[in-house]
């Protein structure tokens, strides 16, 4: 027979006085073994509170009927540790009773009854050890689960587990904020039907499910219940075990603002690099068309004089005309003649035959210039638009030009431009940051040059190429300026890094242009000589960046 | 004055040569024009004036550097600089020291020719 594992603890209940009245039980349980510590109770109440103690293996109730019966019986089969009956009873229906009382066994006293009962007492130790170590262990798996949700729950980011149909297996209170569904509601529902424009296999979930595909912060956009698009970052990897997928994401409106108000603040920057450009683009203009407006109020002025002449000579035909056959024609001849001769006068002293044609020529003039003041008004405008922040096909050679033309009324004294466009598939991007970075390039090759002219006059070259490459777009913008030092390159597209002097820039350029790219999933390359000049090279793919 | 007056009037933007041409018609003075700071030079290597007006922002030489250039080859010159750039002239600056004055550019017409003219004046006398 097997030995009893560890300090055995039984609690036998007896219904006769004296130490002899269960002996038999006493000695059969030595056959226990081991340490078996066996506390002898004679009444119900002493039985219940030992066994209350939470230390016991076993109850045994040794043929104690009488005692234990009713509610006390109750109370002591769901106290927990096994009750075995005893009893002399040789009948089936001692055995039924029991256990219809809660026993866990039953034995009765006969020939074999020191073998039998230490082998009963025994497997219910055993199973009752068994039963509270298995729930130990389901407590604790249950405190392990719980403390999983509290963090999955409580995660700043959404969490979801689909199956390998993409059905939501668990999601939490942060997907659910982020896709807008009530508590609880998302669980079996098709993750990709709130993604914006993707069908199944063009979402990143979606490929992570079929190819295995993982994906790290990839941006996306989720509709919302309520129908707004929330921008998302999205981390997906395969779950190997399960078939399904985890998917992590953030919500980025915020981050997208924060972005945005960054650009538009470099963009101001730029702005007023380039404001003073502008002014004297349109100052140019406004002046002669200012001048032009004074001198054509006086050509008028010479031509009402003009034209006061030509009355007196039609009230002189007039009179002339009135008169009747009666009147002397000689007098009436003389008038116009006087009238006629003072107008001549007029024409020749105010030189009105150049009044004419220049009045003619300052309003051609005029209107050029109004017309080119709208013109650099719209370049400005189509520059800084902010609809072409959306992402929508665009020829990047469009707006390369809108953006050079904005920038060359800034450099056009001191920079020769050349334009080497290849032709060029649409670009799926934001062309208005791409524009952003254009300008920034531009602006930086424009001031490498007029640091290298040093104020000494002369000129620089920027040359701007574009090509079709590799599934993508490859735009280079080339000057003839200073020159990058080889220790700063490393360094240019860092944050807040400048070697302007104060007011000429934040040192966001670069490092915002960089994101832009990044943002394209394209790239951006520089390679530079102190002295020779700098170019930089930015790489797009055609299909812009996945999942946006 | 016995003798016309001759005026060179600077500035790459031919509308605005063309505009103080209208300015200027009546007040009697020859007036010859330059596109570039270079033609310009030329022009006075050559001939005199009596008066220069200049645009400050032009391709290869500024018009403060142009004037400065004026005042070494004749010295009587009157120099006009006008211009819109409001830092084109900072105080300190040795080139602007030889500005005899400098007019905003839009100008005003009674304001361009009462200034060349007093200019004129002052250099006949």
């Amino acid at each position: 027979m097997e030995k009893a594992p560890s300090l055995v603890r039984i609690v036998v209940l007896t219904r006769a006085e004296g130490p002899d009245s269960c002996r038999d039980t006493l000695d059969a349980l030595t056959q226990l073994g081991g340490d078996v510590e066996i506390e002898i109770v004679r009444d119900a109440a002493a039985c219940l509170a030992a066994t209350a103690s939470g230390q016991v293996d076993a109850v045994l109730l040794d043929r104690a009927s009488p005692q234990a019966s009713g509610p006390v019986l109750e109370a002591l089969a769901n106290a927990g540790p096994p009750l075995v009956f005893v009893t002399d009873d040789a009948g089936e229906g001692a055995a039924l009773e029991a256990f219809r009382s809660g026993a866990a066994d039953c034995v009765r006293v006969g020939p074999d009854y020191a073998e039998v009962l230490p082998v009963v007492v025994l497997e219910q130790v055993r199973r009752w050890r068994q039963q509270a170590a298995q729930s130990v262990a389901e407590r604790r798996i249950r405190d392990l689960q719980r403390y999983n949700d509290d963090i999955v729950q409580n995660l700043n980011s959404a969490l979801v587990v689909v199956d390998a149909e993409g059905r939501i297996e668990t999601a939490n209170t942060t997907a659910e904020e982020i896709l807008g569904v009530e508590r609880g509601r998302l669980v079996g529902r098709v993750l990709w039907d709130w993604f914006v424009g993707e069908p199944r296999d063009g979402s990143p979930i979606g490929r992570t499910l079929s190819e295995g595909a993982r994906f790290k912060g990839a941006e996306t956009e989720v509709r919302r219940s309520d129908g707004i698009v929330i921008p998302i970052g999205l981390s997906c990897s395969p779950l190997a075990a399960a078939g399904g997928a985890v998917a992590i994401f953030q919500d980025l409106s915020e981050i997208h603002q924060l972005q945005r108000q960054v650009l538009q603040t470099e963009k101001m920057a730029s702005i007023g690099q380039l404001a003073a450009g502008i002014a004297h683009e349109i100052n140019n203009p406004m002046g002669f068309i200012h001048a032009n407006l004074f001198q054509m109020a006086e050509y008028l002025g010479d031509l009402r004089q003009a034209w006061e002449r030509v009355d007196d000579l039609q009230k002189a035909v007039q009179d002339l005309e009135g008169a009747g056959p009666a009147a002397p024609v000689g007098a009436g001849i003389e008038g116009i003649r006087q009238a006629s001769d003072a107008l001549t006068a007029l024409v020749r002293e105010l030189d009105l035959d150049y009044v004419q044609t220049d009045f003619a020529k300052a309003v051609r003039e005029s209107q050029d210039g109004a017309e080119r003041i709208r013109h650099i008004v719209k370049d400005l405008r189509d520059f800084s638009h902010h609809g072409s922040d959306d992402l929508a096909p665009a020829d990047l050679n469009d707006c390369l030009d809108s953006t050079a033309s904005i920038a060359w009324t800034m450099m056009k004294h001191s920079v020769v431009l050349e334009k080497n466009y290849g032709e060029l598939p649409p670009v799926r991007c934001f062309a208005g940051q791409l524009k952003q970075v254009f300008m920034n390039l531009l602006v930086n090759a424009y001031q490498a040059i007029e640091q290298k002219l040093g104020g000494a006059g002369g000129t620089g070259t920027i040359e701007i190429c574009t090509e079709p490459k590799d599934d993508g777009v490859a735009i280079s913008i080339r000057d003839t300026g200073a020159g990058i030092e080889p220790t700063d390159q490393t360094r240019i597209f860092d944050p807040f890094f400048t070697t302007k002097e104060v007011g000429a820039g934040m040192g966001l350029g670069l490092s915002t242009s960089y994101s832009i790219v990044r943002r394209h999933e394209g790239r951006i390359d520089v390679s530079s000589r102190v002295g020779d000049g700098t170019t930089f090279t930015v790489w797009l793919p055609v299909d812009g960046p996945a999942g946006g | 004055m016995t003798r016309v007056a001759r005026v060179l009037l600077v500035d790459d933007e031919e509308r605005i040569l063309g505009a103080l041409r209208r300015s200027l018609r009546r007040e009697g003075y020859e007036l010859v024009t330059a596109q570039t700071p270079r033609e310009a030079l030329a022009k006075l290597e050559v001939e005199d004036f009596d008066a220069v007006l200049s645009d400050h922002k032009m391709p290869g030489m500024t018009g403060v550097e142009l004037l400065a250039r004026v005042a070494r080859l004749q010295p009587n010159t009157a120099r006009l600089l006008i211009t819109g750039w409001a830092q084109a002239v900072s105080p300190g600056d040795k080139d602007a020291a030889t500005i005899d004055a400098v007019l905003p550019k839009p100008w005003e017409d009674a304001e361009l020719k009462d200034t060349l003219r007093k200019l004129l004046a002052a250099r006949a006398s």
